[in-house]
């Protein structure tokens, strides 16, 4: 599904990516682990092309990302649904309207955007909060908002880069278990964190990032 | 299923942008306004124009002491031109009576002459659609060919003038129109292009969800024809306000004005006008935006 080879990426000649090799097969869930300036942030990047490598080859869906040009991008982002860092959320649109965002932008028809929409928020526990704007949310609803709108168009990859950074451990569990919801119906997943917690002794995969290098690949015990 | 919720985008932000659209709205009103104003005054002119050469004829005079067969075939000649409406004979005698008519009280100019100096003529009207200097040219080069006509007045300063002035006003509206729709599309383009960049980030992320252009694109390009239709309604109504408020109150007291026609149907067009624009100037600053 995911098929990194030799990919390297720099920038302003310093290299946040090196010679990096790996795959992720279809359905699998996989964690991408390291320090802080490991390079976790740039591989997601590349994976839904907000980034081009400066060499190697990466294979997403079975398509070569080199051979996609940028009218094409969008339709390479709408099979992957992404948790991002920094949220992204739109301050001055509710949790409805974030979350359906995703649908609408797929051109899904009201309907459905609405059924789907509210079928999403009773699955992150934010039925109530449909109306409510972001700067209202705790840390924690915020964080099942934007889990909500990358798994409601129902994509085929998920990417999340630290999805419970800055959480306490009973709202970390509960998104992981959100993920795991997710990874039961066949997404194929790939997580960024430095949180061990989350991967011990699952058995999934585990991609170890330092410096730009790619320095293990291990299963989580 | 993107146009109903481009419409909703392009609303929401019409509303919440507020005072940038009242603003753009009330720029392009106004240019508008003035484009439509010159373009009220140049019809205006162009009727005006048109009626004078009703009054307007040709005289042609003729050699003296004409038999009439020979006067009949002047007069034959000049009627087969498609361009005249009549001819009138004037003699020599009828001149004179009309000379003195005209200078009533002055005619005492006229004393001491032994002999009628006026030669006899014929007053030529042409046909609406044919009072162009050109025409009247035309004419006078082919019947100053007659034998028997020995001079053709034409008035061509008169209509050489009238011509100029035609033109004249009419490249000045042409300028004055493209200047102002130039601004109005600038108007647009600077509007939307605020409105853009402050809504980068929400386009950021729409893009990272998956947007394509035309998705992200739309609701300028409704927000731009909105407020350049708005600003169109607005000019319409300041045309009918003009109108009804100041030259018809106007009118009473200074008759000229009465003679001022205004052609409500050539202005209703103008919130199209207004929306055109506005789609130039969203699509030309959307072409221009790195996104």
């Amino acid at each position: 599904m995911i098929h990194f080879q030799n990919v390297t990426k720099d920038f302003d000649n310093q290299t946040a990516l090196k010679d990096i090799s790996f795959s992720v097969d279809k359905g699998q869930m996989v964690f991408l682990t390291g320090p802080s300036g490991s390079g976790k942030t740039t591989l997601l990047k590349l994976i839904y092309l907000a980034e081009r490598p400066d060499n190697g080859e990466i294979i997403i869906d079975g398509y070569d990302t080199s051979q996609i040009k940028d009218s094409g991008i969008p339709l390479v982002r709408r099979s992957i649904g992404i948790v991002f860092q920094d949220f992204r959320l739109l301050e001055n649109r509710t949790v409805f309207e974030n979350i359906s965002i995703a649908l609408r932008i797929r051109g899904i028809g009201e309907k459905e955007t609405k059924t789907r929409t509210y079928d999403v928020l009773k699955n992150v526990n934010l039925r109530h909060k449909a109306d409510s704007y972001p700067k209202r949310l705790s840390g924690g609803e915020q964080q099942r908002v934007v889990i909500a709108r990358a798994i409601v168009p129902e994509p085929v990859i998920l990417l999340a880069d630290e999805p419970t950074g800055n959480l306490d451990p009973d709202t970390a569990e509960g998104v992981m278990n959100t993920f795991k919801n997710v990874h039961a119906k066949g997404t194929t997943i790939l997580i960024a964190t430095h949180n061990r917690e989350l991967y011990r002794n699952t058995g999934n995969k585990v991609l170890r990032l330092d410096s730009g290098n790619l320095i293990g690949e291990e299963f989580g015990r | 299923m993107i146009a109903p919720y481009a419409l909703k985008l392009a609303v929401q932000s019409l509303l919440k942008e507020k005072w940038i659209n009242l603003l753009s709205v009330m720029t392009i009103g106004a240019g508008l306004l003035i484009i439509s104003v010159s373009f009220f005054a140049l019809y205006n002119i162009d009727i005006a124009t048109k009626k004078l050469p009703k009054k307007f004829s040709m005289n042609v005079y003729l050699d003296n002491n004409l038999q009439q067969d020979r006067l009949d075939s002047i007069m034959d000649a000049i009627r087969k031109n498609r361009a005249v409406l009549s001819v009138r004979y004037i003699s020599k005698d009828e001149a004179m009576k009309e000379l003195k008519s005209y200078l009533k009280n002055s005619d005492y100019i006229l004393e001491g002459l032994e002999e009628n100096p006026l030669p006899d003529s014929l007053e030529i009207k042409l046909r609406k659609d044919a009072t162009g200097r050109e025409t009247a040219q035309q004419l006078a080069r082919e019947a100053l060919k007659i034998k028997g006509v020995a001079e053709v007045d034409y008035g061509e300063n008169f209509l050489t003038t009238l011509t100029a002035i035609k033109k004249g006003f009419n490249a000045i509206g042409l300028v004055f129109a493209v200047i102002l729709s130039t601004g109005i599309i600038f108007v647009c383009y600077s509007t939307v292009k605020i409105l853009f960049y402050r809504r980068t980030e929400e386009i950021e992320t729409f893009k990272l969800l998956g947007a394509t252009k035309g998705f992200i694109r739309t609701p300028f390009l409704i927000e731009g024809a909105f407020i350049g239709a708005c600003g169109g309604l607005l000019s319409l109504a300041g045309c009918f306000s003009l109108y009804y408020t100041v030259l018809l109150r106007l009118s009473v007291t200074m008759p000229v004005f009465k003679a001022v026609l205004f052609p409500a149907n050539l202005f209703l067009p103008l919130p199209v006008i207004g929306m055109l624009l506005g789609l130039a100037g969203a699509t030309i600053a959307l072409g221009r935006i790195r996104y």
